[in-house]
């Protein structure tokens, strides 16, 4: 009876644990953004405020309104940087889908010589620091005159999305059985037809799930846009935050709005691809 | 005269490989072409003047290069093992929960969405001395009374940038473990309770094995992006004060565009390249080692 109840008990114990442990681990996790969208809603006022305001006394979207009001009641040019990077992630991204599709379709369904090698070398390309490859990338753009354009960084971009864009679809690709497309040769398709009519479709959402993860790096890149834009012709979001800060003050709502600007895009596309985006890295981790 | 006609994984291939000739080999040609120059921005002509090792040379006798490159491998261990650790702790907790998976999935996956930048700012917001929420958090729980140099003295700054770091990456690593550990089928567990097994050697023993290819996929990915440390260094200390927190990168930044000398700053450039290259093509054999050792086809 008794040896009954006490390893009850213990179940109990491990099981409340369980939850704390949780609850703790998700806590940490949160906490930070729940800090910024909290503070850019907060007069700076209350911020600044020491002893610290633990519960916000007055909430204002007056960060937010100023932000969108334009050059000199707001600071900044949000609007243009926003327009920037839109058109920047939104153009490469295509771009490297299109590239990327082609490359991994070749690794999913051929063999040749070297495969597993080239993988690798591909690979390698996309481990060069984005600062160390700014450098000769710059002096390269500075010559041709692209410097702080669109086309500029859309070419860097694309590049830098390439070989993950690859891997990503590769993974995609061989979750397609090769008998389907088979089939559909057999049936009188040529290889082609039975690439988009077959296994264009079943692969599709992967697809998409690889486009969301390239926009989404190239909507976040910093170190190499920090150093290719200029001005509001073509800088983008990661580097107009930075225009908040001074040489001696920043000015934290204001940075904590834009923040909250940049986050909600790449939250609601991460929240749409999370499933497909683990399947694809991991495809051929187990099954080959 | 005729060609031969070039197989179908080539030409699939050629696009790929055109544009990342052009926009990383062929610049990165160039570099490690100026890494020989004593080239500097300002002075075009001196693209041309040819020193030999003279920069590499600078390089290697330079202490505060060495003291960066060791703090940034120090840096990469430290966080790539406890993300490691924390991720797998992390992936048994949420694969534990009965109820509401989805939701803490999609909570787990949280810190993925901020850019590195971002993480950054915000991590500096957070350990800012004066109205940082961790300072405020510590003395209004009575720890202390002073107001913490989080970000000011450089060994407390070390360990908030790891925390910045750390944060951004283990989902990274839970995510990729959890993936692995519902994939995992249920038999060889049920098999070891049945033969005796402690659940530490369940673990050890079964899971870990299956998993570990999962793991080192985190790994690879990781080490393929792990200069966006530069981008939270470069906001939340840029290298300061006085150098303390000196990055590899960060300093190859500092060297290059604001000192101006290209020619040095790209020696320096190829140290770190050096660097993440060793990392990725260690974990892409681990990766291949773990892969053949549970039997897939690669």
């Amino acid at each position: 009876m008794d040896d009954n109840s006490s390893a009850r008990f213990k179940k109990r114990l491990l099981k409340a644990g369980h939850l704390i442990a949780l609850f703790l681990a998700m806590l940490f996790i949160c906490m930070p953004g729940i800090w910024i969208v909290l503070s850019s809603l907060r007069p700076t006022v209350e911020i600044m405020a020491k002893p610290p305001v633990w519960i916000p006394q007055e909430l204002s979207f007056d960060a937010y309104v100023s932000m969108f009001s334009g050059v000199g009641k707001g600071g900044i040019p949000v609007l243009e940087y926003f327009r920037n990077s839109l058109i920047i992630s939104v153009t490469s991204t295509v771009i490297a889908i299109a590239i990327g599709m082609a490359g991994g379709y070749a690794f999913a369904r051929y063999r040749f010589r070297g495969k597993s090698g080239m993988f690798l070398g591909l690979m390698l390309t996309r481990t060069v620091p984005g600062i160390a490859l700014s450098l000769p990338l710059f002096f390269v753009y500075a010559r041709l005159g692209i410097i702080d354009t669109h086309f500029g960084l859309i070419l860097a971009y694309v590049a830098l999305n390439i070989p993950f864009t690859i891997w990503l679809i590769d993974g995609f690709f061989r979750q397609v059985p090769k008998d389907l497309a088979e089939a559909a040769q057999i049936d009188g398709c040529t290889r082609w037809q039975a690439f988009w009519q077959v296994e264009f479709p079943l692969a599709g959402p992967g697809i998409a799930s690889a486009g969301i993860f390239a926009f989404l790096t190239s909507w976040n890149e910093f170190a190499l846009a920090s150093q290719l834009t200029r001005s509001v012709n073509s800088k983008t979001l990661p580097v107009g935050l930075l225009d908040y800060t001074a040489e001696f003050t920043i000015d934290w709502r204001g940075m904590c709005a834009l923040a909250v600007v940049m986050i909600v895009p790449a939250l609601t596309l991460t929240f749409i691809v999370q499933k497909h985006l683990v399947g694809g890295l991991t495809s051929g981790a187990v099954k080959g | 005269m005729k060609f031969p006609r070039p197989s179908a994984p080539t030409l699939l291939l050629l696009p790929a490989i055109v544009v990342l000739a052009a926009v990383v080999i062929v610049p990165l040609l160039l570099s490690f072409y100026s890494s020989f120059t004593p080239f500097r921005l300002t002075k075009p002509d001196t693209f041309f003047v040819f020193v030999g090792f003279r920069n590499y040379l600078t390089i290697l006798s330079d202490w505060n290069f060495w003291v960066a490159f060791g703090r940034t491998v120090l840096l990469l261990t430290v966080a790539l093992n406890l993300e490691m650790l924390l991720g797998l702790g992390l992936a048994l907790l949420v694969e534990r929960a009965s109820r509401g998976q989805r939701v803490l999935r999609t909570l787990m996956m949280f810190p993925m969405m901020f850019s590195p930048i971002l993480v950054g700012f915000q991590f500096k917001f957070m350990f800012n001395d004066n109205i940082g929420l961790v300072n405020n958090a510590l003395q209004a729980l009575g720890l202390t009374d002073t107001a913490i140099p989080w970000l000011i003295e450089g060994h407390l700054a070390f360990i908030a940038i790891l925390t910045a770091e750390i944060w951004s990456s283990t989902s990274v690593f839970a995510i990729l473990i959890l993936a692995g550990l519902l994939a995992m089928p249920r038999e060889p567990i049920e098999a070891a309770r049945v033969d005796g097994c402690t659940p530490w050697q369940t673990f050890r023993y079964v899971v870990w094995p299956f998993v570990m290819p999962f793991a080192y996929i985190a790994m690879t990915i990781r080490s393929l992006d792990v200069a966006r440390a530069y981008d939270i260094v470069k906001i939340m200390t840029d290298g300061g004060p006085a150098g303390r927190t000196e990055l590899l990168w960060t300093l190859v930044a500092r060297t290059a565009y604001s000192d101006a000398r290209m020619g040095l700053a790209n020696a320096m450039a190829y140290f770190s390249i050096l660097l993440s290259i060793l990392f990725t093509v260690y974990f892409f054999r681990k990766l291949a080692a773990a892969r053949s050792q549970i039997g897939a086809e690669w």
